[in-house]
């Protein structure tokens, strides 16, 4: 099972080679209380430490597959079932330290029935999680 | 004497809950050991791989059906029409929505489908699909024998367009088979706390819904021909058992004196910190069953004064 909080703690590492890390993941699992097809998911931005990472510049890792954010609007024939997680893939050469980072997230969802005013409507997380290597 | 309700748990009041502490056996323990005899989900939740489960999936399904001694009542599905940010859905592509989550609702033994259609308006005014959605899949649920139940749900209230043109649809049609889900959110009298990021200005401009739209209850009379299921949402119940937004002391002799003998389905929405829910439900059906025997033993008691006058 996962944990409480939309960021997972397992999952949140460095990406690429050491010593030539060009990124990192954020594992972060369904926060609606039903699965949606992907389309109604807007993206999410993210931010380490003050660090701003938007939507827009990020990658989604959704049941073993890679998709930009222009890809996402497509996707609705691709579920994101509750009690499962995507990962994030977030471009930063270098990497982020090892050590503990504080992680917000916003994303940004439309729900059909909410009122056109609050869609998308913003699910915003944050919290505190650790980078080992 | 009147019949009695029928007592179920919406497992959407363990939102949060299933998939980080606990799983679907865990729900079917909690909501039997409420004496519950129904069990309510929410398709795109609680079924695993929707809209296909496995064959495995299913037998556990019917095994936990089984076991815990509970059926299935309403099946929570949805019509996205607003399926991408510059299309929305046709009337043939939110029928075949609606016939896809009619079949596995039928498969999985539920009598009642409750499509949540996307809407127009704040006045959560559905997407003007639905009625062609709707009437293209009239026959198969006529086969199936599952009634569709879209839900009256606050903001919108009981004298509505929203609930004239459904009943308007039922009269049209002479269907048996679409009738209306009446969530009691809508005779909420006090407000809820703010949400987490809410500021008072967004509760007076968008959200005043949240402080109640207190529906009257005697309301009721208008609609209860055609509702079926009651989805008995409520937020916070204390240890007093006082529930500190809905008038149960009101909502529920309502339903007795129209003769509702239909499902209370408990839908618990409110702080979603772990394992809180599983106490909520059990206080709200501690407390709507008293208030039933209540009822009951008031109605008995002058035919007893009679009998001996």
């Amino acid at each position: 099972m996962l944990e409480r909080s939309h960021v997972q703690s397992s999952g949140f590492a460095n990406l690429g080679p050491e010593g030539a890390r060009t990124g990192f993941r954020v594992r972060f699992r369904q926060p609606n209380y039903r699965g949606t097809r992907v389309s109604l998911m807007e993206g999410i931005d993210v931010v380490v430490d003050g660090e701003p990472f938007p939507a827009e510049q990020n990658r989604y890792l959704i049941a073993g597959r890679e998709y930009g954010y222009a890809e996402l609007d497509g996707l609705t024939e691709l579920r994101w079932p509750v009690g499962t997680a995507i990962d994030i893939l977030v471009e930063k050469p270098g990497g982020l330290e090892p050590g503990v980072h504080l992680v917000e997230t916003v994303l940004r969802y439309r729900h059909p029935y909410f009122p056109p005013r609050f869609r998308p409507i913003p699910v915003q997380d944050s919290r505190h999680a650790t980078i080992i290597f | 004497m009147s019949g009695s309700f029928q007592y179920g748990v919406s497992l959407y009041s363990y939102t949060d809950d299933i998939g980080t502490v606990m799983g679907l056996e865990e729900a079917f323990y909690h909501a039997a050991d409420t004496g519950s005899t129904g069990i309510e989900i929410l398709g795109e939740a609680h079924v695993e791989h929707y809209p296909e489960p496995n064959a495995a999936w299913l037998d556990r399904w019917f095994a936990l059906g089984e076991q815990y001694k509970l059926q299935p009542t309403n099946f929570a599905s949805w019509v996205d029409t607003h399926i991408q940010r510059d299309r929305n859905l046709t009337a043939e592509e939110g029928a075949a929505q609606l016939a896809l989550d009619l079949n596995l609702a039928s498969k999985l033994g539920f009598k009642f489908l409750r499509p949540k259609f996307g809407v127009i308006d704040d006045e959560l005014t559905p997407h003007p699909i639905w009625e062609g959605a709707v009437e293209r899949v009239l026959d198969l649920a006529t086969k199936l024998d599952v009634i569709i139940i879209p839900e009256i749900h606050a903001p919108t209230p009981i004298r509505h367009p929203v609930v004239e043109g459904y009943v308007d649809f039922i009269q049209r049609t002479g269907t048996k088979h679409f009738g209306l889900l009446i969530d009691t959110g809508i005779f909420q009298d006090r407000p809820l706390p703010y949400w987490q990021h809410e500021t008072p200005e967004m509760r007076k401009e968008a959200m005043s819904f949240l402080d109640g739209i207190n529906v009257p209850v005697e309301q009721l009379a208008v609609v209860i021909e055609y509702t079926p299921f009651i989805q008995a949402k409520f937020h916070h119940i204390d240890e007093q058992l006082h529930d500190h937004n809905i008038p149960w002391e009101r909502v529920v002799p309502a339903l007795k004196s129209l003769g509702y003998t239909g499902y209370l389905s408990s839908e618990y929405e409110g702080v979603r910190d772990p394992w809180v829910a599983i106490e909520q439900v059990r206080r709200h059906h501690a407390l709507i069953r008293k208030l039933e025997r209540e009822y009951d033993q008031a109605a008995v008691q002058p035919e007893m004064d009679n009998h001996h006058a």
